[in-house]
């Protein structure tokens, strides 16, 4: 009895030593591996079985393979439907026929025992036992033992699971965090960056950086076409082709989910071809703007969505910063033409006499309204030797600075030869010629200009193309001043230029304009006309000069009704007391 | 503004980038530099030295990849050291650790080099 009590008292203990330990050390760990594997080697060792393999549940029925032993490597991580596990053991002993889909895995791999994994969260579970080295089959007691070991790993299991979520939650938390960080640095940066090749570099540093790809090729939308403007693949005429049919993607796709839309199927082939494994438009307001495509993943993995839903957002920031950059170059262009047409304006109004002389028996005035585009007008009026002066008018092809430029040219010329002991036709001749090997024949000026002996109220004048001067007769009998030639600049001077002579009389009107003036449009796209003017010309005959300019500014303005003009308008007068 | 310091110091058949500070898209340009300088005076054994970085942004990290395939081209490496807890943190979840040879310190990174000038 002693001995049988201390036997019986005995056997227990032995057991109880190590089972105490095995938890011990089962439930002092985190590591599901480690957990997983300790007690699939207690189990087996107890057992003395060759093979076993431990499945845990991955969702509803499907079980995964995380631990094994003794069935070779390809096993692993192999996932497998159960529908029918109960909280009981199930014996796979002397099985004749098919127990079912469910069984036939474990029957593969001749298991002779499933062992639930119970927690208070059900069925977790399964531990599969091989056949005994002494090919028993387990006894009851050998069951005891093995739902012991297995209930006091349950909870370390259970625990090491939820550890092992924790984890994979926490990863892709940091992963968001860092997708995020990567967003708002490159935002505040992009920000900083007004130059679209820096905020394309500063993307594809992004790109290699947070997602792992060094093929890679970045296109912008550029005067209509999509143009490959950073790459680092091989650029083939048909990646060319095909990113133009790409424009017209709105969301970031995968190479294999466009070839799957008719209308990308063959780009789709181009770009499986190029190694393109996805595909991001980068859009402001739901416009696409440019194009990522994107190589393998160097790190190996396909593309998840929040790669692509990362990859559409640094894109979409990306673009619109490169937007804001063509802007402010715009902006800055603009700015710099107006600086030059201001300048364009300093240079003509310089040009212009300050004030005009005082001439006995005649009554003058002028004026010069320059538009906002500075064509480029000119008139002037000079005092020679002798009570003569120079009564000058002109349009110079072109506008702004060139214009404004090439007018002073002309007006340099004209004031050094119009003293000079040359003819006016010769004079004409002088200034056509080198109007001409300035310019090589891409610019002319319309001239008109007179000498005005005001004590024999005599004119001599010549007129290279300008728009043909009014005189309005005392009797109101018009005359136009029409001798002359070619335009200056055109070409060298082979006919010679004519002179016009006409004597002036009191009451007489001289009126000298530019097509600014006849060509004043009105909001229908209409021309004042030469006609109109006559007319308005003929009623003002006798006004002062000065009047006679306020009118017809007054009666083009009423004209134009507020419509902006696109070229100067000068007007010059000399009226006869 | 982030502080950011590339210094760089050549060795018998290696150099040493030792990166202090912010590195970040702002400050990208100046490691790129410097990698431009080493690959243009054909130097491809290539360690850096991480001790004193901080911060590593993913635009960073993108300068690393830019350069490489030139370097393992050329039959040279990138081979990283002395990294923070929390920079190699960065690394690892973008997943360069597949990618670049990471060691403790630098003279394990140096030691890796010598031993393959030797084999060859």
């Amino acid at each position: 009895m002693g001995i049988r009590s201390r036997s019986s008292r005995n056997k227990p203990s032995s057991d109880l030593i190590p089972l105490f330990e095995y938890s011990n050390v089962v439930n002092s760990s985190v590591d599901l591996k480690f957990i997983l594997s300790t007690v699939l080697l207690t189990v087996m060792g107890k057992m003395l079985v060759s093979r076993g393999m431990v499945l845990l549940r991955k969702e509803g029925h499907l079980f995964g393979v995380v631990a094994a032993k003794g069935v070779g490597e390809q096993i692993w991580r192999r996932t497998i439907g159960i529908q029918k596990l109960g909280k009981s053991m199930v014996s796979l002993h002397n099985v004749k026929k098919s127990l079912g889909e469910d069984y036939d895995f474990f029957l593969h791999y001749e298991m002779r025992l499933l062992v639930p994994i119970l927690t208070r969260a059900g069925v977790v579970g399964v531990l599969g036992i091989g056949e005994k080295f002494s090919r028993k089959k387990f006894s009851a007691s050998d069951r005891k033992l093995i739902k012991s070991l297995v209930n006091l790993s349950a909870s370390a299991i259970e625990k090491a699971v939820i550890v092992d979520q924790l984890k994979v939650a926490n990863r892709s938390l940091d992963t968001k965090y860092q997708e995020l960080n990567t967003l708002f640095e490159l935002s505040k940066e992009f920000n900083l960056v007004l130059d679209s090749q820096k905020v394309v570099r500063l993307l594809t540093f992004s790109l290699l950086g947070q997602i792992g790809v060094n093929r890679y090729a970045v296109c912008l939308f550029q005067s209509g076409f999509m143009r490959i403007v950073a790459s680092k693949m091989e650029e083939r005429a048909e990646l060319h082709q095909a990113v133009q049919t790409l424009a017209a993607v709105q969301n970031p796709m995968l190479t294999e989910d466009l070839a799957r839309r008719r209308e990308f199927q063959d780009v789709a082939a181009h770009l499986a071809r190029a190694t393109v494994r996805a595909v991001i438009p980068m859009q402001v307001q739901n416009q696409t703007k440019g194009l990522m495509l994107l190589g393998e993943k160097l790190h190996g993995g396909s593309y998840t969505k929040g790669d692509l839903e990362f990859l559409y957002s640094l894109g979409n920031l990306a673009i619109i910063s490169i937007e804001n950059a063509r802007l402010f170059q715009e902006t800055l262009e603009k700015q710099r033409m107006q600086e030059e047409l201001k300048i364009a304006r300093e240079i003509q109004q310089g040009l212009l006499p300050q004030h005009l002389p005082e001439i006995e028996g005649f009554d003058l005035a002028a004026v010069n309204i320059s538009s906002k585009e500075v064509g480029g007008d000119y008139y002037d009026v000079m005092d020679l030797p002798g009570k003569e002066f120079v009564l000058a008018i002109g349009d110079v092809s072109g506008k702004g600075t060139p214009a404004a430029l090439l007018m002073a040219n002309v007006q340099a010329a004209l004031r050094a030869l119009a003293p000079m002991e040359y003819t006016m036709p010769e004079a004409t001749a002088r200034m056509n010629d080198i109007t001409y090997s300035n310019t090589r024949g891409d610019k002319f000026i319309t001239l008109f200009w007179g000498i005005l002996n005001a004590e024999r109220r005599d004119l001599r004048y010549v007129n290279a193309g300008h728009n043909l001067p009014f005189l309005i007769r005392a009797d109101k009998t018009v005359e136009r001043l029409s001798d002359g030639g070619i335009i200056l600049g055109m070409m060298k001077t082979v006919t010679p230029y004519e002179e016009g002579r006409t004597t002036l009389r009191p009451g007489d009107t001289m009126f000298l304009f530019t097509d600014g003036v006849s060509e004043a449009m009105n909001d229908h796209g209409e021309d004042f006309t030469e006609e109109r003017l006559e007319g308005v010309l003929r009623k003002l005959a006798g006004f002062r000069a000065s009047d006679i300019v306020r009118e017809v500014q007054k009666e083009i303005e009423a004209y134009a009704g507020g419509t902006p003009q696109s070229d100067d308008m000068t007007m010059v007068v000399l009226r006869v007391l | 503004m982030s502080e950011f310091k590339v210094h760089h110091r050549d060795g018998e058949g290696f150099s040493v980038i030792e990166l202090k500070g912010y590195l970040d898209a702002h400050t990208a340009p100046d490691l790129e530099s410097t990698f431009q300088r080493l690959l243009g005076d054909r130097k491809f054994n290539i360690v850096v030295n991480c001790k004193d970085l901080t911060y590593i942004s993913s635009a960073g990290l993108g300068v690393f990849m830019a350069y490489i395939e030139d370097v393992r081209k050329n039959k040279g490496d990138i081979k990283l050291s002395n990294m923070s807890p929390k920079v190699y943190n960065v690394f690892d979840l973008l997943g360069f650790p597949i990618l670049y040879e990471i060691y403790k310190d630098e003279q394990e990174a140096i030691n890796k080099f010598r031993q393959h000038g030797k084999k060859i």
